[in-house]
C-alpha cells in the first residue's frame, strides 16, 4: 500500500513505543546528530541491510531497558541516543560493524581533532 | 549545578562523536553514500508534510472555483498542484471538508494509522491516544473546547473518522483581516492541527 519506504517506515512507527519525536507535523530534532542518526538507519534499510522491522524491534528494546533502568530519574530521556545505541546493535547482529570497531573510530576521531 | 550542565553538554558531545564516527565508518566501508541520509530526510523536509495541505487550503482560501473542486473531488484537485509526494496511496483517498460559518469538522481516527501525512504531516502523539479517539466521538465540542477551540451552540460539529478508504482533512476558515496576504503568506498561517479541526487559524497582525 505505501509507494515510499520513507512513509512505511515512519508510518510503522507512529503511535508505538518507539515513535519519534515531532513537531508541528514535522520530525523535530533537536541536534544536527540525531537528523543523522534518523536518516542513516533508514537510508541502511532501504538499501536492504537489515529489515526497518528488525531494527524496530532493536529500537524498542533499548527504550525498554532505559525504561527499567531510568527509575532514579537520574539518566535524561533522549529518543535519539536509543536509536543510536539499536542502531550499532542491529550492524552489529548484520555483521556489517565488528564489535569495538566503532570505539575505535572514535577514539582515532577525537585523538585527530 | 554546574557539574549537571556539564554532565549533559558531555553526553550531547559523545553522542555526536559517535554519530559522525559510525557515519565516517560506514561511509568508508562504503554501506552509506556520502548524500544519502540526506537524500533520505529530503522525502520528510520537502516531499511529504504539512507545507503541502497549507499550499491547498491556501489556494483554496483565494480562489473559490478551485475549493469547489476540492471539496467535489479532493485527489484530483490535489493533482492540479502537481506534488511531487502525491502521487502515493495515501494521497488518492483524500477527502476534505470545508468549516464555515455553520459548521465545524473535526477528524479523528477510530481505529488505526489512517493519517494522511503527505498533506497534514505525522500526527500529534495525542491522534493515537485511545481517549482523544473515544471522546471526539462522544463529547466533540468538550474535547474541541480542551483544545481551545469553543464552538458556539449554534453552529454544528461534523466528526469525520479517518479509515484506509478515506483520509479526511479540513479547509479552515480564512481568518478575518487577511486580505493584505498573498497565497504563500497564507499558506505560512495554516497548521496541521487547523487542517484536523483541534485549532483555527489565527488572525494575522496588520502590522
Amino acid at each position: 500500500m505505501f509507494t515510499r519506504f520513507e512513509e512505511y517506515a515512519a508510518t510503522q512507527m507512529l503511535g508505538q513505543p518507539d515513535s519519534p519525536p515531532r513537531s508541528e507535523g514535522k520530525l523535530f530534532f533537536s541536534e544536527e546528530w540525531q537528523r543523522t542518526v534518523f536518516g542513516m538507519a533508514l537510508a541502511l534499510s532501504k538499501q536492504g541491510h537489515f529489515e526497518w522491522e528488525d531494527f524496530r524491534q532493536h529500537l524498542i528494546h533499548s527504550i525498554a531497558a532505559w525504561e527499567h533502568e531510568a527509575c532514579d530519574g537520574e539518566t535524561r530521556w533522549n529518543y535519539y541516543e536509543q536509536y543510536t545505541m539499536a542502531l550499532v546493535a542491529i550492524l552489529e547482529q548484520c555483521g556489517i560493524l565488528k564489535p569495538g570497531e566503532l570505539e575505535q573510530q572514535i577514539t582515532s576521531q577525537e585523538a585527530n581533532k | 549545578m554546574a557539574a549537571l550542565f556539564d554532565y549533559e553538554e558531555n553526553r550531547e558531545a559523545a553522542s555526536a562523536a559517535k554519530v559522525r564516527a559510525l557515519e565516517a565508518l560506514l561511509i568508508k566501508k562504503g554501506v552509506l553514500g556520502s548524500d544519502s541520509v540526506d537524500a533520505v530526510l529530503r522525502h520528510f523536509e520537502t516531499v511529504a508534510g504539512p507545507f503541502n495541505g497549507a499550499r491547498i487550503v491556501a489556494r483554496a482560501w483565494v480562489d473559490p472555483a478551485y475549493k469547489g473542486r476540492l471539496l467535489d473531488d479532493t485527489p484530483k484537485a490535489i493533482a492540479e498542484l502537481q506534488f511531487p509526494g502525491m502521487t502515493g496511496a495515501e494521497g488518492e483517498h483524500m477527502k476534505a471538508v470545508a468549516n464555515s460559518e455553520s459548521v465545524h469538522n473535526l477528524i479523528i481516527c477510530t481505529l488505526c494509522s489512517c493519517y494522511p501525512w503527505p498533506v497534514l504531516g505525522l500526527p500529534p502523539y495525542w491522534y493515537k491516544d485511545p481517549v482523544f479517539r473515544s471522546r471526539g466521538v462522544r463529547e466533540p465540542r468538550a474535547v474541541l473546547r480542551e483544545f481551545g477551540v469553543p464552538i458556539p451552540a449554534e453552529k454544528e460539529v461534523k466528526i469525520w473518522d479517518s479509515s484506509a478508504q478515506i483520509r479526511w482533512f479540513v479547509i479552515p476558515e480564512r481568518p478575518a483581516n487577511s486580505e493584505h496576504l498573498n497565497e504563500a503568506q497564507l499558506a505560512a498561517l495554516v497548521t496541521p492541527e487547523a487542517m484536523m479541526g483541534v485549532a483555527l487559524v489565527p488572525v494575522p497582525s496588520t502590522t
